[in-house]
């Protein structure tokens, strides 16, 4: 590929921006601004954007409504940026159908990761059958989806068919996060009650049989209130 | 503001009687009442009726004590003096104070009911001046610790901003004169003090999350606690990767009532501390455990240098520096601890500090619900 991919951050706060600009730019991204929600839909509608990043605070527009309108035409990676304090806002945005989300104040390093891993799933949309049959492997941990079978450091897992259809839905997303809600209709189906409960219960138990332990989880992390992320692959 | 004050009081008084006068004869009423169909049945089913007098000393008790002012104390006494001699002395179904040794007998009896309804209505008037001064009492020290907190806050924002004022216009004032690790000593400094700043304001939206008005109304849910540890160290280790932590959580699964943010607050405030106070490079132990299935207990351990024991007394009060300590030489940790009780505390838990024999211990308790929700 020889065009670079083009980033449109739609940020309010001029600091932020020139220090998102900066650094993704030495990254050879190409960066277009925007300070203001109308002006960063009118550039996304041009079609020449491959990613958004989406300031939720906005001026003029609830961030929320921008990525229902984006969605409305597009599948493009969103990545929100948010304030630390509000949980609820973020889990409407996930659900709403951004990719993934992005905790103010943040590190270079962090953005560009989560800039990694959401190209990488878009991408994937494409050979959405291909990675069915690739097992997923992260460090001493391999989910082979095809023979729905678990194995860590070469140890085969026993896990019930709910706990199952868990990690692999986690693995299958591996390094974004899925809320709650995603979770719970995924695995239980829609009719499920709004009640994490019966999942923070068994993703305890998972928790038990997959990591060494579970308060220093290497491989299904949480984020408190809002839902739960696999980590990458190697 | 003498006159003024009288006339406020008897108006409120006023206002007072106009809707508490019918209480007042109710309850007296019905009480008087009681009081004489127990009497008369008393002294019509056993032979000694002398004894009926206790009866109307207990219901003058009761009247005084259930009805506003004095009054009705005293009608009280005196109906049940007049109702002791009509019904149950010699000659009966008559007044007659005049027999001999009557005048002193009621007079004595009379005078000893006045002062029981008037020690009772004193009592009453006490209690509720008591309950009174407790109320205000809870309200001064919800402000202390509001004026404690803002005093911590106001210090510690202060120190970080100036070195990053410093900093950066020196930086720029002289870009050229510095050589590049001058130049990086500085920038670094800056980003150490800005993480400072972060570290504050993320305690001041912490605190911000806690309504002042009732303890009940931080937004609980139930949470696991390994989840909430978990993110809590992982954060920790994100900003001090250079400092181990040793984790160690219960086997059984725990989900309790909190505001997770807040909690995970307290452990990282607690770990920092650990981090910056301490002073060692072992471990930091993170342990958590049940206590009696009616607490789960968070320890944070150090090996360290130990607090020393007059701060240990005042360590969550906010008074960020102890004595003989030059308030310059040590970023506070008064304000993050002050938080941390502050956050414990509405979640009915409690928050203790001390020394072991090589550094110090912080522990925080949260009570698990005696009913726990399905």
């Amino acid at each position: 590929m020889s065009t670079k991919l083009s980033i449109l951050v739609i940020e309010d706060e001029k600091n932020i921006c020139n220090f998102i600009k900066t650094s993704l730019q030495l990254q050879d991204y190409k960066i277009i601004t925007s300070a203001t929600a109308a002006e960063g839909l009118s550039i996304a509608n041009s079609g020449s954007v491959d990613l958004i990043l989406l300031d939720l605070g906005l001026p003029d527009m609830d961030g929320v409504n921008i990525i229902r309108q984006i969605r409305s035409w597009s599948s493009m990676p969103i990545i929100v940026i948010s304030a630390r304090t509000k949980e609820q806002d973020k889990v409407e945005a996930l659900d709403c159908g951004a990719d993934d989300y992005i905790t103010k104040p943040f590190g270079t390093k962090e953005l560009m990761a989560r800039i990694r891993t959401a190209m990488r799933h878009s991408n994937r949309l494409v050979s959405e059958d291909e990675k069915y049959k690739r097992p997923y492997i992260c460090k001493e941990l391999v989910i082979d989806f095809d023979k729905r079978l678990i194995t860590l450091k070469g140890q085969n897992i026993h896990l019930t068919q709910i706990e199952f259809k868990i990690v692999s839905l986690l693995a299958q997303n591996a390094g974004k996060v899925l809320t709650y809600d995603t979770i719970l209709t995924h695995v239980w189906g829609p009719y499920i009650e709004q009640n994490n409960q019966i999942l923070r219960v068994n993703m305890a138990n998972v928790r038990r049989k997959l990591e060494q332990n579970p308060a220093e989880p290497q491989y299904i992390l949480t984020e408190v209130g809002i839902g739960y992320r696999m980590a990458e692959e190697d | 503001m003498r006159p003024a004050f009288f006339s406020e009081r008897t108006q409120g008084r006023e206002r007072m009687s106009q809707r508490d006068l019918l209480h007042n004869i109710t309850v007296t009423a019905c009480i008087l009442a009681v009081a004489v169909i127990s009497s008369a049945f008393f002294f019509l089913t056993t032979d000694n009726g002398n004894n009926a007098s206790l009866i109307y000393v207990l219901a003058i008790v009761l009247i005084s004590r259930y009805t506003y002012g004095y009054h009705p104390g005293i009608i009280a006494s005196i109906i049940g003096v007049v109702a002791v001699n009509f019904f149950f002395t010699y000659p009966y179904g008559e007044l007659n104070f005049t027999m001999t040794g009557y005048p002193i007998t009621f007079m004595g009896m009379l005078a000893i009911a006045l002062i029981t309804s008037a020690t009772t209505t004193h009592m009453k008037a006490q209690a509720e001046a008591l309950s009174e001064r407790e109320k205000l009492l809870m309200e001064a020290e919800k402000e202390k610790m509001r004026a404690n907190l803002l005093r911590a806050v106001s210090h510690d924002l202060r120190t970080p901003l100036t070195a990053i004022i410093g900093s950066s216009s020196s930086y720029l004032d002289n870009r050229e004169q510095l050589s590049q690790s001058e130049k990086d000593q500085l920038v670094s400094h800056i980003y150490d003090d800005a993480n400072w700043l972060l570290h504050m304001v993320e305690n001041l939206l912490a605190v911000t999350r806690i309504h002042p008005e009732s303890a009940a109304s931080i937004n609980k849910s139930m949470e696991p606690v390994e989840e909430v540890v978990a993110e809590a160290v992982s954060r920790f280790k994100a900003r001090y990767p250079e400092s181990p932590v040793q984790v160690c959580t219960p086997e059984e699964f725990y989900m309790i009532p909190m505001d997770p943010t807040l909690i995970e607050q307290v452990i990282m405030n607690l770990l920092e501390n650990a981090a910056i106070h301490a002073h060692s490079q072992e471990a930091i132990d993170l342990t958590v455990t049940a206590k009696d299935g009616q607490w789960i207990r968070f320890q944070i351990k150090d090996y360290g240098q130990g607090i020393s024991p007059e701060r240990l007394e005042t360590i969550f009060e906010g008074s960020p520096y102890g004595a003989g300590e030059s308030a310059d030489s040590k970023r506070g940790m008064g304000i993050g601890l002050t938080i941390c009780k502050t956050i414990i505390t509405v979640h009915g838990g409690t928050i203790t500090a001390h020394n072991h024999a090589h550094g110090a211990v912080f522990a925080f308790l949260l009570p698990i619900p005696t009913q726990p929700c399905a």
